[in-house]
């Protein structure tokens, strides 16, 4: 990882060479496509241009990463999950930016997958069987499945024989093709971007519960990044769709757009959070405050 | 069929057919050999190959292990099962797998049939021995399917150890197929080295065999020559070796030569031998006819000096006609017997049973008693001067008979020999006369010309048969001749 980052960094220096503000820094995780270094590349050169500093994409493997980095200062925006999103933290060292516009709104799904081959038809056939979740942050591939068990008066230890997460959505996907796993939560997002860049891995899985759906994964910024960086920086990502340069990025990243929605979208997350807190407050698999 | 028995075959095919044997017999056995230490080679490279894709997924496993991070222990296997097939081109692997101290799988190449979590279920009884043995190891060992097949396999093991406590074991088993390939092709390589070998093998085989056989045939038909009495005109193995075929072929060479000239000896013999007999006969016609023609020539000179005396008419007249018959008598047996002696007619041997009933008019009233025993084949031809030499010995024995005699006609077959006995009870041959019995003009009978018997000596000669006389004083005796002619016809 920190050779990816010293790569990033040989790369977009000279763009930036006269610069002697420090550059912005943008944590990811595996949620969207950190493995395309190219993109990340024109995406960082295209809001280094248009902020007039240099930014940096930071990648780390999970939220847990990401939401340490933003609560050490050590970057100033996030692409993170609507879960670490609603958590409560005190005092709150993050606030909504701007969230990304899919297929005409700011909402995505959970979907349960098994392998196309397999008998399974609903989430309770998969009671006994090896599942792969993603990011134990993640809303779509953690929180949901585990409200699904709660349903059932189930926690992931009894319901499933054996669970592991994969910290990568794409990996999800191939651990249910590959039949590592029986089946997975996977992003709606995530599972349709794949479909259309990687049908090979997406073919070998069937959808068998498609949860309702549920506010995107936002961009946040930290608490204490200066107004005009942050308004800029919201600026510039809401009117990507403007310009061709941002139309082209948006397209790789199959996304109408960013837009500015209230943090009520986030609701049923928030409502998921608490059911589960107040159901098991000290489930071993929940991420700790 | 005896052309078809390796018996019957000539010693030029079957020494360069043993030649070429025994090149193929020892190519083959060195290409064996060859094929077979390649082979062993291979496996052992491609165990050592699979001990160290082992061991590279085993140092980088037991942290995963011990969070049982499933994912990341089924990514090390792929990552390492993918990379050897993507770089290297060379060996597939078959299947790979992480199992714990109990046996269960925590990581499998394949994952659909092999369930993490679960205890690993070996397919059949190998399988079972093969688990058993990788959990029972502490230390990397290579297990082998062994044998020579393309569903082989190497299969690396090693245990894996964190802080000195064991954990488990990896298994990464590689297939043998393309190795099978190669090895299939590297033994092809050989196979077309060795058939080159028996190619020039076998073609040294025949010029080494021809060149030793040669001197050998040249004898072969140089005795053959001899068997057929065929000496002088032999030409003289060359001698290029001094080898033993060489001596042998010089002393053949040698024996021929003395052969050849003892040959011609012989011819010389019996050429001067024949001029003494024509001497002989021409002394003996000139005496024979000289004889009679003197008391021929004073009758006719007694009756020119008295052409009146009627006497003398009556009583010359008869005279000179007996000489006269006697001399047509000589040069008809002469005659009879060189013109009989040159044929070559042949005849059914029926026809001698018709000299029975000749001899018995020949016998007339005579109290003379045949006894006639023809045990011949009826369908069997002869040459048909027999006819003549039966009828010869029948007359002479009867002509001997005094009354009351008995003559024995016995023929039969005695493999290519035609056996003939005529035996009478007559007064027998003195023994100082036996050696004069087939002279020509020797006689005991008054009135005999003396040819009878020098014609069946003559005839039995011509075809190169035996005549045999036994004979004692008053007891009879017996003429047995035997000659090589029976051959078959149709009647």
């Amino acid at each position: 990882m920190r050779l990816i980052y010293l790569l990033l960094l040989f790369w977009i220096y000279p763009t930036f060479a006269t610069e002697t503000e420090p550059p912005i820094r943008f944590g990811l995780t595996a949620v969207v496509l950190t493995e395309n270094l190219r993109f990340l590349d024109q995406w960082s050169q295209y809001l280094g241009q248009k902020m007039d500093r240099k930014i940096e994409f930071v990648l780390r493997k999970s939220y847990q990463d990401v939401m340490d980095l933003l609560d050490s200062g050590g970057i100033e925006f996030a692409w993170i999950c609507g879960y670490p999103y609603v958590q409560t933290r005190k005092p709150e060292s993050l606030q909504l930016l701007t969230v990304p516009i899919y297929r005409g709104a700011p909402r995505y799904h959970s979907y349960i997958i098994v392998h196309h081959n397999s008998t399974h038809q609903r989430f309770s056939d998969l009671k006994g069987k090896i599942f792969a979740f993603s990011d134990p942050d993640s809303n779509s591939e953690f929180l949901y499945p585990l409200t699904l068990m709660m349903e059932k008066g189930e926690k992931p230890e009894t319901f499933f024989r054996q669970t592991f997460f994969t910290f990568n959505h794409a990996e999800t996907v191939q651990a249910v093709s590959e039949q590592v796993a029986d089946g997975g939560a996977v992003d709606s997002y995530i599972w349709e971007y794949l479909a259309i860049f990687r049908p090979d891995i997406t073919e070998k899985t069937r959808i068998i519960k498609t949860s309702p759906s549920f506010g995107f994964p936002p961009i946040v910024s930290r608490v204490g990044v200066n107004d005009t960086t942050v308004s800029l920086m919201k600026s510039i990502l809401e009117n990507m769709d403007e310009d061709l340069a941002g139309q082209e990025l948006l397209e790789r990243l199959k996304l109408d757009g960013f837009g500015h929605f209230s943090d009520s979208l986030f609701n049923e997350i928030r409502a998921m959070a608490y059911k589960i807190r107040r159901a098991d407050p000290i489930c071993s698999m929940l991420p700790t405050e | 069929m005896p052309v078809l028995s390796p018996k019957s075959w000539p010693l030029a095919i079957k020494l360069s057919l043993t030649i070429t044997a025994v090149v193929a017999a020892v190519g083959f056995m060195i290409g064996a050999v060859i094929v077979a230490q390649d082979w062993k080679r291979f496996q052992d490279e491609l165990g050592t190959k699979a001990l160290l894709l082992s061991e590279f997924v085993a140092i980088t496993t037991p942290k995963a292990m011990l969070r049982k991070d499933y994912w990341q222990l089924y990514l090390s296997l792929k990552n390492m099962a993918s990379r050897r097939s993507d770089t290297t081109g060379g060996h597939e692997v078959i299947t790979a797998m992480i199992l714990d101290t109990e046996g269960k799988v925590m990581a499998h190449l394949h994952p659909a049939e092999n369930k993490m979590d679960l205890p690993f279920s070996p397919g059949n009884r190998i399988e079972e021995e093969l688990f058993q043995q990788a959990m029972s190891t502490r230390s990397t060992i290579v297990l082998s399917s062994g044998g020579f097949s393309k569903t082989g396999f190497q299969e690396g093991v090693v245990p894996i150890f964190s802080d000195q406590k064991y954990m488990g074991v990896v298994r990464v088993r590689l297939s043998v197929a393309q190795l099978y390939e190669k090895a299939k092709d590297s033994a092809m390589i050989v196979l077309a080295l060795v058939f080159c070998f028996v190619i020039i093998g076998s073609g040294l085989g025949t010029i080494v065999s021809r060149r030793m056989v040669k001197p050998l045939t040249a004898v072969t038909q140089g005795l053959e020559a001899v068997g057929r009495g065929e000496m002088t005109d032999f030409t003289p193995i060359p001698i290029n070796e001094r080898d033993e075929i060489g001596r042998l072929s010089v002393t053949f060479n040698q024996i021929m030569a003395e052969l050849a000239e003892k040959k011609m000896l012989e011819e010389e013999i019996a050429m001067s031998e024949k001029l003494v007999a024509l001497g002989r006969i021409t002394a003996g016609v000139a005496h024979e006819v000289n004889n009679p023609l003197a008391g021929l020539l004073n009758c006719i000179d007694t009756l020119r000096k008295h052409p009146d005396d009627k006497k003398l008419i009556d009583r010359y007249l008869p005279v000179i006609d007996q000489g006269l018959h006697r001399i047509k008598d000589i040069v008809h047996s002469l005659l009879v017997g060189l013109k009989i002696e040159e044929s070559h007619e042949t005849m059914s041997i029926q026809h001698i049973d018709k000299l029975h009933d000749l001899i018995k008019a020949e016998i007339g009233d005579r109290n003379i008693d045949i006894i006639w025993e023809n045990h011949t084949n009826k369908d069997l031809h002869i040459p048909g001067k027999i006819e003549q030499i039966v009828c010869n010995l029948l007359k002479n024995a009867v002509e001997i008979l005094p009354q009351g005699g008995r003559v024995v006609f016995c023929m039969h077959q005695n493999g290519p020999q035609l056996v003939i006995e005529v035996s009478d009870n007559g007064p027998g041959i003195p023994s100082n006369i036996r050696n004069q019995l087939f002279d020509p003009f020797f006689t005991t009978k008054t009135n005999g010309t003396g040819l009878g018997l020098w014609v069946v000596y003559r005839l039995v000669q011509s075809m190169e048969g035996i005549i045999e006389v036994m004979s004692d004083e008053d007891q009879g005796t017996t003429f047995h001749v035997s000659i090589p002619v029976i051959t078959m016809k149709a009647a």
